[in-house]
């Protein structure tokens, strides 16, 4: 049975004490991360007007926001693997503060791309990555309920951001309510103060006096076991990192390439985000297509984001029972193939109590797979490579993520219809369903054959070296007797 | 010749007697069309009353004779006749009150009314003696959405507020912006202050630019959207205020952050050389204490996992 990360990390991690700090540290950065994008269309009508653009190049600042976000990624992963997780939150929580700061002043349009697009989506992503990242390094056995309290950052602080800014745009117009928003940014900054690195070396490595061969068997069978999961121990890194090509190996692990477990995870997930989102953003259009009023459907999304909000946690308390944690990706394909089912039935359901239900459910499965996207990968790659396991994977998931809605939005306007944008996403979620469960059954199977090779391998040479110890201490106890 | 004289001469006349209800300072409609009232076009509304009243709104563009029916299917008394009136706004419109048959178990109304300014729209009513009556809206296209939270923005700024009139309802022949100025309402002009005023309207939306704004500006702004027979007005409020205004929260935060950081850095670092200090004696002691702890552990997993292998 492949157990769950086993800590090749050298250290044990705390599990607990100030990791929970961390968490909360974890959860205001990744929340502002996460929510900050989607609660600036506050202003975009009226900054629209003041700038005199059309509604595409507003929205553009979205979309150049999150690319940045996604594309600093790796450079947020090169940072942190060089520099650690505080400075890097405390840079980008800077990062961001500066840019809103300036856009306050902004007289263009390119004068916001520019800082809330470029240099507040760059602050987000110095945010997002080394949060996720210094969660791995402080939680091991109790990591997937740590990562589902982290997560549950994003849908808490939108909830409270969405009112706020409604508030400072009424009371200080949108050039006054970026100023007081650069300020409140700052407050990833105090995230990042509280991101201590953690003490690696408080605790020995828990690998204690050997009982004879049979101890010494059973620590290797517990670091191959960790091999066959994730990276190879510190030495076998070492030697790996002698054989690197260049300096890019040493700032980014490239390697990751040639890691299963992260190519099976990058592949789903890249179709998988084509229709993430799009059902978020369609929501109160379709709503409102349906003839419902502008409230009621604006009230469908707070039933979403409330949901969502409840099942972050209670996913990671799941995800950490000893019945789903050594087969957590099997939970994580079905948050997948659950999120494509409630897209193909969401048109089938009629009316506004329909789409209410759509809403809970939709809720549920969009937690579910949040909650879990980050700590299946750490579950996969590890958490010593997991820092850039997870710059990688942001970068490429960025085309998905920048396509989706656009694309879905023109399936809209094509068919003039929305059921049909939620069919193909449907579609979109419930493929890489099926294909994590079908990927991940192999991979598991795989990583048991590996694991019990090793096994053998490892009480082979074992048995050879007690016996080379045997015949060792006789040869002496012959050499002292004669 | 002398026909065409006449036309003239009933024109200037028409013209004498509408002068006298413009009124310069209010934002009157543009002088009311120099049409004579039977060349204007008709129009009918009617409407069948089953109850005991009934509102109908009609939305008019132009000057129009109107023709407003009324058909009310009589209550259980089902008198043979019954006193009808007309009324304007709640007045009795004169000479209107008449007697009314029963015809085919209803009662009918009807009126021609001239409606050619703004002082013809308003609300008329048709009465069945005390006992129905349908009331008439009549009224220009209403500006629909109305902001009703003011706009901000800043001295030295400047702004933009537009006024939108719906796809659904027909659009205006132009706008006109005003300011409040006490009770009375003052038209903007572009001519008189083009560095400071700029007013671009198209079909449906218009937008009034004000350019370096100073506080003096804020108070209440009017869109007001032209048709022949009367101007639709929409209000929106304007805030100007100074940078400072946001710049007093924006530095509590910042001062609020920094002290946050400074205290919980400072904490860390009493915290590091209380455990360094304490270090060399508690150490030791420590370490033991946690490998023995640790070797309880690894040692049980490990038996365990020998097990399930």
């Amino acid at each position: 049975m492949p157990p769950a990360e086993k800590s090749k990390l050298g250290y044990t991690p705390p599990d607990g004490g100030w990791g929970w700090v961390i968490v909360f540290g974890a959860f205001i950065s990744i929340g502002f991360s996460y929510a900050f994008p989607k609660s600036l269309t506050i202003y975009f009508k009226e900054i629209q007007e003041y700038f005199s653009v059309s509604y595409s190049e507003i929205a553009w600042l979205s979309s150049v926001m999150l690319a940045s976000m996604y594309a600093g990624g790796p450079v947020s992963s090169i940072l942190v693997n060089r520099y650690g997780s505080r400075p890097v939150v405390m840079v980008g929580g800077l990062l961001v503060s500066t840019g809103m700061i300036l856009a306050s002043f902004g007289t263009t349009i390119m004068h916001l791309y520019l800082c809330v697009g470029l240099i507040g989506g760059f602050g987000l992503a110095f945010n997002l990555q080394p949060s996720l990242t210094i969660i791995g390094t402080y939680f091991q056995i109790k990591r997937p309920l740590a990562n589902g309290l982290a997560m549950t950052g994003s849908p808490v602080v939108l909830f409270t951001l969405a009112p706020l800014n409604q508030w400072l745009f009424d009371s200080f117009g949108w050039r006054g309510s970026f100023l007081i928003l650069g300020g409140i940014v700052l407050h990833c900054c105090i995230a990042g103060a509280l991101m201590r690195p953690v003490n690696k070396h408080a605790q020995p490595k828990p690998k204690a006096e050997p009982a004879g061969c049979n101890g010494e068997a059973a620590e290797k069978v517990a670091s191959s076991e960790a091999n066959s999961q994730s990276d190879k121990l510190l030495s076998k890194e070492n030697k790996e990192e002698s054989k690197s090509q260049g300096c890019v190996q040493k700032f980014i692990d490239l390697s990751l390439f040639k890691h299963r477990g992260f190519i099976i995870y990058l592949v789903g997930n890249v179709v998988l985000f084509f229709g993430f989102f799009a059902p978020v953003v369609f929501l109160a259009p379709y709503a409102k297509h349906q003839g419902i009023d502008e409230y009621s459907a604006a009230f469908l999304l707070s039933i979403f984001a409330l949901t969502d909000m409840f099942i972050r946690p209670i996913t990671g308390i799941l995800g950490n029972t000893k019945w789903v944690r050594p087969r957590i990706q099997y939970f994580f394909s079905f948050a997948v193939f659950y999120n494509g089912v409630c897209h193909l039935f969401c048109p089938l359901l009629p009316g506004y109590s329909g789409k209410v239900v759509y809403a809970v459910f939709f809720g549920l499965a969009f937690g579910m797979l949040s909650a879990l996207l980050f700590e299946v990968l750490m579950d996969l790659v590890g958490a010593h490579r997991f820092s850039s396991a997870v710059g990688l994977v942001t970068i490429i998931e960025c085309g998905p993520v920048l396509l989706g809605p656009p694309l879905s939005g023109a399936l809209v306007d094509i068919f003039g219809d929305y059921k049909y944008m939620y069919y193909a996403c449907g579609v979109f979620m419930l493929v890489p369903g099926i294909y994590f469960f079908i990927m991940h059954y192999y991979n598991y199977k795989k990583l048991d054959e590996e694991h019990r090779q090793d096994v053998a391998a490892e009480l082979r040479t074992c048995e050879e070296a007690v016996q080379l110890r045997l015949r060792q201490d006789g040869k002496t106890a012959h050499e002292t007797d004669g | 010749m002398s026909a065409s004289w006449k036309q003239l001469f009933f024109q200037i006349l028409l013209l004498l007697v509408s002068c006298r209800h413009i009124n310069t300072k209010t934002p009157g409609p543009t002088p009311p069309p120099l049409i004579p009232i039977d060349q204007l076009p008709t129009d009918v509304r009617s409407v069948v009353l089953k109850g005991e009243s009934h509102t109908e709104k009609v939305e008019l563009l132009n000057p129009v004779n109107l023709a407003l029916e009324c058909t009310w299917t009589g209550n259980q008394d089902k008198l043979p006749n019954i006193t009808g009136l007309w009324r304007k706004n709640g007045e009795e419109v004169q000479n209107s009150s008449q007697t009314v048959l029963l015809e085919n178990d209803q009662y009918n109304l009807k009126r021609v009314f001239s409606i050619v300014n703004e002082e013809n729209l308003g609300s008329y009513t048709c009465e069945f003696g005390s006992k129905a009556k349908i009331d008439f809206v009549l009224a220009a296209p209403q500006i629909g959405e109305v902001r009703d939270k003011p706009i901000v923005s800043y001295v030295g700024d400047s702004v933009v507020i537009t006024c939108k009139m719906e796809d659904t309802k027909p659009q205006p022949s132009t706008w006109n912006w005003y300011r409040a100025n006490g009770t009375d309402k003052e038209q903007i002009s572009t001519a008189q202050e083009p560095l400071r005023y700029e007013i671009k309207s198209e079909e449906r939306n218009t937008k009034l630019v004000v350019h370096s704004l100073v506080e003096a500006d804020g108070g209440l702004y009017y869109c007001g959207a032209v048709y022949a027979i009367s101007t639709s007005m929409s209000h929106v409020k304007l805030k100007v205020i100074n940078f400072h205004e946001p710049l007093k929260p924006f530095i509590a935060i910042v001062i609020e952050v920094i002290v946050l950081v400074a205290i919980i850095l400072l904490y860390e670092k009493s915290q590091s050389k209380k455990n360094s200090a304490a270090g060399e004696n508690g150490t030791t002691d420590q370490t033991n204490t946690l490998t023995q702890g640790e070797s309880n552990g690894p040692e049980e997993s490990s038996s365990m996992r020998q097990r399930k292998v």
